[in-house]
């Protein structure tokens, strides 16, 4: 694993300004911080853990880098009780047990046989073993929401990210042509072991402020009438400060946005909130707090934008 | 726009690295975590980024050098103040501190902390071995808050033992519940070709029993303290017997002490418990401390697995409502609830307190906690 010439300090900000515009012209809004962290994956090759609340575009980073980079998305989601056979490998019972019927006549040896049924035709690739054998160039490797799978699972991914090698037993050891760039995110429901995140560049995302926010809903939907996008913005942004059991996330802010121009809203009145609310909570408990906080206040308010 | 302070070491190229150098040290006595693989990376990052703008390179060491969300919170004061040290906020903040850490330890030491099993009690182990069957089984039946001081290490001792037996007889239990497991085709195959392909043995695997997780909150106020003093003990042991606990105390608020548990030896922890532990005395908000944990933890560790135990006597100062609101908020989350109350021992106590009668709808099990026995009988219920 060789990185590349560290390019001189002039180009890197040219590099960083260069990731900002393109992934605003790929509909993602980022910002000075996570620029420079992307840049720094593509040179020190380097695993970036993402982490942040639910619903801030953490995924959507590396399906941007992928398609800024031109490259394949490779995704791994997580689970509890995810296991090697669903992320790395897995052998094709099935068409070894029809290949072993089909062979059985023949005269091969029992060694020639076994060669044949644990050849590469006969194995399933999955999401890591994949990001490993890419032929052509880097793709971006997704591992997302680690903090979901158990730990015997992170220390597996240890070795894998340092190594980006995978051991089959019955075929030997696979390197990887290409290092992909690893973007792995966590909602942080659990904290992930040091030895990993030492591994790792690090990134923590956190709400947007107003203006960033203003940015995201005009970058996805162009047409939004400028009165009505001031007043979404606020709206959440004022909705995120009430203590609530899921505060909405960009998701669903643009969620709002999007609904209340299906319904061919102008401005957010009372009962537009009331027809969307759904869009920005998400439990009954949530809605009774919003809808008992003062939202005329909120509404009411001039959008400076 | 170019950094303030970078006439340091833009003087001569060398002195790029020992100033990053020196930079990871000073962060590193700030409370950033990371050893020299950090800071190599730290080079490769100035190397890629440049030491002129001052932003990128904010960003990019933070990229790098944190690895979580209190880290990345705590960066951007030590790069300032690296920088600037003129203006340090931080060192004056942790004077600040230190002479409040100072104050604290000069305070009375907490009720739940006396007599705490100090070394020299623990390395007097012969007297306590050669307790006797029938002083073992006083031991087990005795109420918590009749206990003398020197029957404390026996009983820990015992406690520690049983707790043990206790775990691995949980464990056991799990395995021969399982149902016969599925096939394993991999070995299967594996196996079939000694016998010409034809899968005669099937080979099976089994999911590994996964015990539950627990979540222990544990009431610290005055009226539970001739309890809590062995309750620590308790909880202790548990976490160190059973793989994923979360422990909290509370009174008037809620605080976690799983590291502080997680110590090698119980001296070591109450020590450190002691220090943590100020202002315990007061009124017991139980409402108050559920609804802390609902808001701050609840979404971390509540799951569908999740087995969330208080040991409390239900004295409440709070509203009862609340108690009851946050309990059912928990009740949702959470696979069983178990509530252990040391009072229930007593032979005349009816839970009737209003706090009490509030929380009991939403326990799944409500169970006495006043001795030994009583607390190895949870057992039944994890």
């Amino acid at each position: 694993m060789e990185t590349s010439v560290p390019s001189s300090p002039s180009a890197s900000s040219q590099s960083i300004d260069t990731i900002i515009s393109g992934f605003e012209h790929l509909g993602y809004v980022t910002d000075h911080s996570l620029a420079t962290a992307i840049y720094l994956v593509t040179q020190l090759r380097k695993p970036l853990l993402v982490e942040g609340h639910a619903g801030l575009g953490k995924t959507e980073v590396a399906k941007v880098l992928a398609a800024f980079l031109a490259t394949r998305l490779i995704r791994l989601q997580c689970y509890e009780g995810l296991d090697v056979s669903s992320a790395v490998y897995e052998w094709n019972y099935q068409k070894q047990l029809l290949a072993i019927k089909i062979q059985e006549p023949s005269k091969q040896t029992v060694e020639e046989k076994e060669k044949h049924i644990f050849s590469r035709e006969f194995l399933l690739e999955r999401p890591l073993l994949q990001s490993i054998l890419v032929e052509d160039a880097s793709p971006v490797l997704l591992i997302d929401e680690i903090d979901r799978a158990d730990e015997a699972f992170e220390a597996f991914l240890l070795e894998l990210l340092s190594d980006f090698q995978v051991t089959i037993p019955e075929l030997g050891t696979v390197h990887a042509k290409h290092v992909p760039f690893v973007i792995l995110t966590s909602n942080r429901s659990r904290e992930l072991g040091d030895a990993l995140k030492r591994r790792c560049l690090y990134q923590w995302i956190d709400y947007p402020d107003l203006e960033k926010e203003m940015r995201i809903v005009r970058t996805r939907f162009p047409r939004i009438e400028q009165q009505l996008a001031g007043q979404v913005v606020q709206f959440v942004q004022f909705v995120r400060k009430l203590p609530l059991s899921k505060p909405p996330g960009i998701a669903e802010t643009l969620d709002c946005a999007q609904a209340l121009m299906a319904l061919g809203k102008h401005r957010l009145d009372p009962q537009a909130v009331e027809e969307t609310l759904s869009c920005v909570s998400k439990s009954v408990e949530d809605s009774a707090k919003i809808k008992s906080a003062g939202l005329e206040r909120i509404l009411s308010l001039p959008t400076g934008q | 726009m170019t950094m303030p302070g970078s006439n340091v070491f833009m003087e001569g190229s060398d002195d790029a690295p020992r100033t990053m150098v020196a930079f990871c040290r000073y962060a590193r006595e700030r409370g950033l975590t990371g050893g020299v693989q950090v800071t190599l990376g730290v080079l490769r990052a100035t190397t890629c980024l440049g030491m002129a703008e001052r932003e990128t390179l904010r960003s990019g060491l933070r990229s790098v050098m944190c690895s979580s969300k209190d880290e990345w919170d705590l960066f951007d004061e030590i790069f300032e103040t690296f920088w600037h040290p003129a203006e340090s906020r931080l060192s004056r903040r942790s004077r600040r501190q230190e002479s409040r850490a100072m104050d604290h330890s000069d305070r009375n030491r907490s009720p739940l902390m006396s007599g705490a099993v100090g070394e020299s009690q623990a390395e007097d182990q012969g007297s306590q071995e050669v307790a006797g069957a029938s002083e073992h089984e006083r031991l087990r039946k005795a109420d918590f808050s009749t206990l003398r001081q020197d029957d404390l290490a026996a009983l820990e001792k015992i406690a520690l033992r049983l707790l043990g037996q206790m775990s691995t007889r949980l464990s056991r239990r799990h395995r021969m519940t399982v149902s016969r497991g599925r096939l394993d085709l991999r070995r299967t195959i594996r196996h079939s070709i000694l016998r010409g392909g034809e899968p005669i043995d099937l080979r099976y695997y089994k999911r590994k029993p996964q015990p539950n997780r627990l979540v222990i909150l544990l009431d610290i106020s005055g009226s539970m303290s001739p309890y809590s003093l062995f309750l620590v003990r308790f909880v202790y042991a548990l976490q160190k017997h059973f793989k994923q606990v979360n422990t909290f105390l509370f009174s008037t608020h809620l605080i976690e002490i799983t590291h502080l548990l997680r110590a090698r030896h119980l001296p070591e922890a109450l020590r450190s418990l002691s220090q943590l532990a100020t202002g315990w005395s007061g009124g017991t908000k139980i409402g108050a401390s559920l609804s802390d944990f609902n808001t701050l933890h609840a979404r971390k560790l509540c799951r569908a697995d999740t087995v969330f135990l208080i040991l409390s006597d239900g004295w409440d100062t709070g509203e009862p409502a609340m108690l009851a609101a946050e309990l059912a908020a928990v009740r949702q989350r959470v696979h069983k609830l178990i509530w252990l109350n040391p009072l229930l021992g007593l032979a005349d106590y009816q839970p009737l307190t209003r706090g009490m009668s509030a929380a009991l709808p939403h326990v799944d099990v409500f169970a006495p906690a006043h001795n030994l026995e009583s607390l190895m009988a949870l057992e039944r219920h994890l």
